[in-house]
């Protein structure tokens, strides 16, 4: 059989993920070990995705997967451009300093092409268009990780704020919560930049509404991050509205669902009044719109006022508008509604708003099968889950591709896509990727660009993640990040040539 | 009342140590320890292995290279390290905390005997319990979104 010459376009954790799993799967012993070549491409310059860009900073442990991804990337099988952007259009949000390689100089380099980089932009509120106060809760993230797209954008002006609703009840939305209500002498000792700890310091907020649509059942977030808002050290949740903690009757609740109203019920640990600042979840909410600034009101803080629509919910769960409405005094909105994917990337399906794929395979817009072309994590799902279910995924992918690729050793049971066709073919299949490629070439938009050290491998990375983890040390922290600039003085790269 | 809450920082505190040494426990001589049987989802028996009292499921898989992840290497925030145990050795062992609750409410295919495999120490009277991994791919193709045609 043909090797696997495969390139991947993102390196979070869903490419991780695959990749291990490739690699474990050939092993020495494995007659198909030297048949894999794994080429990782990242737009941004450091690897791993979310785990660096996403993970709320005071959750240290769930970065421990990358210590499994930095054995993945010592097999000499596997090497990654960082700094690279695969397009096929100009994207809608390009990445500063980032390298752009077209789609079709990269395929004729490879046999095998996976599409892993995620969901990266945030979906908007149709009433809440963004402004300089009312802002999506990824710029929050992007700022609070320095993230490359935020570098040279100003911090958010904490110091006036007063209040903060946060619309949608995800884990994103409790994370950046967490991240106003925390202490910032709790949170230093974590990966929070300088910069960025200035800024908390300097914080106004005494007030924060976490705003859904739909009442507690339907909530996104899990039972670990409305557990740790609960006990948050200097804030207290307002009760919630019995009425709205009430359970339809005849409704079997789920484990977690169960375990998200006990904690409802029971409230914060720090009960309201006193000096905390507070919490308000807001249930059976929906925005309608955001009054400009009136400038002459007695309370120059709350600056604007949100509107409100209330709910009730349909037999099927729905949100339906009760006709109530009432407002709300602000002086910022969050918009946490999720996030989808670049719409300029190769095979996506603009009502998905991810790539199409069915079973890790992707598909094109007249329904056929794309041979050798795969889609993992939120890039062919969308954006959910929790890392165990991005690596599940990944796992199930590397298989497929395995399985496609050395069916002899690969057999995958329950393959409805192969046992619909006789013989277990995959049917009529449209060809993109090279059908053979030089196991170790690079496209030479690639090499021209790391020759003038503007693209980064991961023996780089490696040094910068020590070198931060230094740098954080001498603060009394987990690490200190760097920025492309940062890390370019600090490789020897500066003025763009080494 | 003190006396739980020691005794949970006390395991806490365990744990945290074992979850800096994974893959570094050591293996009792042959014959003495405690015995372990590691299946896979389908019930069929991977290993049985023996470990010493404290070893925890997740660096006791990891040491006999039983493919059981640890995504957060023990630090109780995935539930990557999800184990089925047989009933009886499951009621000898304490109610699992909060956290551990709060990722098992994530974990894959979970039943009512389910744990972290991180947060489970091996006592003598554990000998001869039995985890089983959950299956660890989804039946995509069942699940699968159908493509939407333009």
């Amino acid at each position: 059989m043909p090797p696997i010459k495969l390139a991947i376009i993102g390196a979070g954790p869903s490419s991780f993920y695959v990749a291990s799993r490739l690699l474990a799967s050939l092993p020495p012993s494995s007659p198909h070990h030297s048949a894999l070549r794994i080429h990782m491409y990242d737009r941004l310059w450091a690897p791993h995705g979310l785990v660096r860009y996403g993970v709320a900073p005071d959750h240290p442990e769930v970065k421990n997967c990358t210590h499994k991804f930095d054995d993945a990337a010592s097999d000499l099988r596997l090497q990654f451009f960082g700094n690279v952007n695969i397009i096929t259009t100009p994207p809608i949000a390009p990445v500063p300093g980032s390298v752009m390689l077209p789609l079709k100089s990269l395929i004729s380099h490879y046999t095998h092409l996976l599409l892993s980089s995620g969901c990266t932009l945030p979906t908007l509120h149709p009433a809440l268009p963004p402004s300089d106060d009312c802002v999506s809760a990824l710029s929050l993230v992007h700022w609070y990780t320095q993230h490359p797209s935020v570098v040279h954008k100003p911090p958010p002006p904490l110091e006036k704020y007063k209040h903060v609703s946060i619309i949608g009840q995800g884990n994103v939305s409790l994370d950046v919560a967490r991240m106003l209500l925390t202490p910032p002498s709790t949170l230093e000792k974590y990966d929070v930049p300088e910069s960025v700890l200035e800024v908390l310091r300097r914080s106004s907020i005494k007030h924060v509404s976490i705003l859904g649509r739909r009442g507690p059942l339907q909530a996104a977030f899990t039972t670990k991050e409305l557990r740790e808002m609960m006990n948050l050290e200097d804030s207290s949740m307002v009760p919630i509205d019995h009425t709205h903690l009430a359970i339809p009757e005849g409704t079997k609740l789920t484990r977690q669902q169960s375990r998200t109203m006990q904690l409802l019920q029971k409230g914060s640990k720090n009960k309201p009044g006193l000096d905390f600042q507070d919490l308000v979840v807001g249930l059976l909410r929906s925005p309608t719109g955001l009054a400009p600034p009136l400038s002459s009101l007695a309370s120059p803080s709350l600056p604007y006022t949100l509107s409100l629509a209330h709910n009730e919910l349909s037999p099927e769960m729905r949100a339906i508008p009760t006709g109530e409405t009432s407002t709300l005094r602000t002086s910022m909105v969050v918009t946490a509604l999720g996030h989808q994917a670049e719409p300029t990337i190769p095979w996506y399906d603009p009502s998905l708003r991810h790539v199409r794929a069915v079973g890790s395979r992707v598909v094109n817009e007249t329904g056929h099968t794309m041979k050798n072309v795969y889609a993992s994590g939120w890039a062919a799902m969308g954006a959910r889950g929790v890392l165990v279910s991005t690596m599940i995924d990944a796992y199930g992918v590397a298989d497929t591709m395995l399985a496609d690729s050395f069916p002899e050793q690969f057999y995958k049971e329950g393959d409805a896509l192969r046992s619909a066709t006789d013989g277990g073919s995959l049917g009529d299949l449209s060809e993109v990727m090279a059908k053979e490629a030089d196991l170790d070439s690079v496209p030479e938009e690639v090499l021209d660009a790391k020759a003038t050290g503007n693209v980064t491998d991961y023996n780089d990375w490696r040094m910068i993640d020590q070198e931060e983890v230094r740098r954080g040390e001498k603060l009394g922290k987990e690490r200190e990040r760097m920025n492309w600039e940062d890390a370019k003085a600090f490789l020897g790269r500066m003025g763009g040539s080494l | 009342m003190l006396s739980p809450a020691v005794d949970s920082i006390r395991r806490r505190s365990i744990h945290l140590t074992a979850a800096c040494q994974h893959g570094d426990i050591t293996r009792p001589a042959p014959g003495t320890g405690i015995k372990l049987h590691f299946k896979d989802s389908k019930g069929n028996l991977i290993k049985t292995v023996e470990a010493n009292e404290g070893d925890d499921v997740l660096s006791i898989a990891h040491e006999h290279d039983i493919d059981l992840e640890g995504a957060c290497e023990g630090s109780v925030a995935c539930s990557t390290c999800h184990v089925i145990l047989d009933p009886n050795s499951y009621d000898l062992l304490p109610e699992p905390e909060d956290d551990e609750n709060d990722m098992l409410d994530m974990a894959f295919g979970l039943t009512d005997t389910s744990r972290l495999g991180c947060q489970v120490q091996l006592t003598r009277e554990l000998d001869g319990m039995t985890a089983t991994l959950p299956s660890a791919t989804r039946n995509m193709f069942v699940d699968g979104k159908k493509p939407t045609h333009h």
